[in-house]
């Protein structure tokens, strides 16, 4: 839920439970004010009675109190203690049943006593509270959806700032220049926030470039003592006659090096990706290239036994020529690679696709971890670069990559 | 062959010297920009082994001051860096060839005789070795006159060996010349053997002397006499 949804609901959660608490108090506040009035006017009925009846000696006749109903009823209490109810009215003139309220009290008249009871109509003061009551909800629903008509444009145009800040956010890029702005902000909390993100964006990509350079430059050194333990093999092996398991090791320190070499030209690489500093698209025809591609690892196919099928559509791509040797070199040597003796390479090309299926281990690769760096199968010799640098390079020109393994075939295909 | 070596790496430099002395070459090494410098200006040489990337200095001072000062010196560039940039951009200043370490002596050597060769000219494209001429321009091969058929394999091979004439070399520095670094070889070696057998089989068919020597399982020598 969004804050401005939080906010809205406590909101109106609160007003409605006010306005409720309000509207009972008010409710009871009138009907209490109203109910002494009328209480009020019949003790005032009473007294009038009373005078009356002290004044003439009789009792009063039903019309001298116009709307109101007096009753006298002979007695033998001679006093009670004047009580309200309320009771029924009963309209003289229309026969109906209307809420009444009602006064009860003792008079003397001629040495007897009589009871007497005036109901008045309490009709006026039930439309009163009805009246109070429909303008009370009425500004509760104007107060409810002005505050909710606020809240939604207001608050929301308040918030803007916010998401376009997140949006900025989201789009952040470690390796591109990024700038956190906010043109013409005038809430010092946002204005203070943008500030703090550009400052903290700014500080995470400089720690990245330099983390990028002592890389870039590792690897770089990295190369020359690596050329000085190949040139000191070199000359080592010219020595004929050392004994014959020296050379063995020797041999071992050769192929340590040679990959260790290859670990570095292929992280440098992916750091040149990475950082889109290949440049140089041609046009290549694909199918051309990988018939080439084929040929030339012909001697290893030849020696694993392995039978190419290829079903070549022409196809053009608009990419670097470089990038794409990388990336057909390191699909194709995998699936020889990683392939049975006699097994099977199938590259199926069309306009929409390159596949690459090979027969090899029974088990799936996990394709969630297939591409990550130095995730390789048990068995593999390689530097677990390939398929990052593969993934990357599929990436770099907008293409999309994806591992299968159906009815013993290791696929991987690539969407244009 | 007179060449200077351009190195601030000293061991890498003594080992491409040791390798390098024989057939009475002569050898200036120098460490940095100012004394390579110094040497330029007073001495010529056939060829120059650059590593771009001294510690003092623009990386390609030196290209420019030899074709500022039209010297003829053939150079090969030595780098750490391997990007296309950088060898397209010493290529295009006048560097004869470019080459990314770390790399095997052997494959220096080969490249340093090959532009030599370029240089020189020497004998109308052909070269000869004992009783085996190679005809550089039409890349074929005949031994004691019988021309023999090569594959550009066995062809490559057999001028690499030429170039390394006497020394062992490794397998792995084959592999790399022959595949270069592009195809991952995963240190299986096993069929550099087959084009070894075919080569050494159709110069001797020819009558050629065997050559071709294994050592200890580690590579091969091509003797030099």
């Amino acid at each position: 839920m969004k804050l401005a949804a939080h906010y809205n609901r406590t909101n109106i959660l609160i007003t409605v439970t006010l306005l409720i608490i309000g509207a009972v108090i008010y409710f009871l506040a009138i009907n209490y004010i109203a109910r002494s009035q009328l209480d009020n006017d019949l003790s005032e009925e009473v007294a009038e009675v009373i005078d009356y009846v002290s004044a003439n000696h009789k009792l009063p006749k039903q019309v001298d109190f116009d709307e109101d109903q007096t009753v006298f009823i002979e007695t033998n209490q001679k006093q009670i203690q004047p009580r309200f109810f309320d009771t029924v009215y009963v309209n003289p003139k229309e026969k109906e049943k209307k809420p009444g309220r009602a006064i009860e009290s003792i008079i003397q008249l001629n040495g007897s006593y009589y009871k007497v009871i005036i109901t008045v109509s309490r009709e006026s003061t039930e439309y009163l509270l009805q009246f109070v009551g429909i303008i009370t909800l009425g500004l509760m629903v104007g107060l409810l959806l002005t505050l909710f008509l606020a809240n939604r444009y207001f608050l929301s145009g308040l918030w803007k700032p916010f998401y376009a800040l997140l949006h900025q956010i989201k789009e952040f890029n470690i390796s591109e220049k990024n700038n956190f702005k906010l043109t013409g902000e005038r809430v010092d909390e946002f204005v203070e926030l943008s500030a703090a993100i550009d400052d903290m964006s700014k500080r995470v990509s400089n720690d990245y470039q330099n983390l990028k350079h002592l890389t870039d430059n590792a690897s770089h050194e990295m190369l020359t003592p690596l050329a000085v333990i190949t040139a000191k093999l070199d000359i080592l092996i010219q020595h004929e006659r050392l004994p014959a398991e020296i050379y063995e090791q020797i041999e071992d320190i050769y192929s340590a090096t040679s990959k260790l070499s290859r670990m570095n030209q292929t992280l440098l690489l992916l750091t040149k990706i990475e950082n889109n500093l290949i440049i140089g698209n041609e046009p290549i025809d694909l199918d051309i290239l990988l018939t080439d591609k084929i040929k030339q690892f012909q001697e290893l196919i030849l020696a694993k036994q392995i039978s190419v099928t290829e079903n070549l559509r022409k196809k053009e791509v608009l990419v670097s020529k470089y990038l794409v040797d990388i990336l057909l070199n390191n699909l194709i040597s995998n699936a020889i690679w990683h392939n049975n003796d006699y097994g099977d390479l199938i590259i199926t090309l069309d306009d929409e696709e390159l596949l690459f299926q090979n027969t090899g281990s029974p088990v799936a690769l996990n394709r969630e971890h297939v591409f990550e760096r130095f995730k390789k199968g048990n068995k593999s010799e390689g530097t677990g670069l390939g398929l990052t640098l593969v993934e990357n390079i599929c990436k770099f020109c907008g293409w999309e990559i994806s591992y299968n393994f159906k009815e013993n075939l290791h696929s991987f295909k690539i969407v244009f | 062959m007179k060449l200077l070596i351009i190195e601030d790496e000293q061991s890498l430099r003594e080992n491409i010297t040791t390798y390098f002395n024989e057939d009475g070459n002569v050898y200036e090494n120098c460490g940095d920009l100012c004394s390579a410098m110094d040497k330029l200006a007073l001495y010529d040489y056939d060829c120059i082994l650059l590593d771009i990337g001294l510690p003092d200095g623009e990386d390609f001072t030196i290209l420019n001051y030899l074709k500022a000062k039209m010297k003829s010196e053939s150079v090969i560039i030595i780098s750490a860096r391997n990007s296309l940039d950088d060898k397209l951009k010493g290529l295009n200043i006048g560097a004869d060839d470019y080459l990314t370490k770390p790399f095997h002596l052997a494959e220096l050597k080969a490249r340093v005789v090959a532009v030599f060769r370029r240089k020189t000219g020497s004998n109308k494209g052909i070269l000869v070795f004992n009783e085996i001429a190679i005809d550089l321009q039409g890349r074929t091969a005949a031994v004691n006159d019988i021309p023999i058929i090569l594959t550009r394999k066995e062809y490559e091979m057999l001028l690499y060996f030429i170039a390394n004439k006497g020394k062992v070399i490794s397998k792995a520095a084959l592999a790399e010349h022959l595949w270069g670094d592009e195809m991952d070889m995963h240190s299986h070696f096993d069929f550099i053997y087959t084009h070894i057998k075919n080569l050494r089989k159709k110069i001797m068919e020819a009558d050629g002397k065997d050559y071709l020597q294994s050592v200890y399982g580690i590579g091969y020598k091509f003797l030099a006499a």
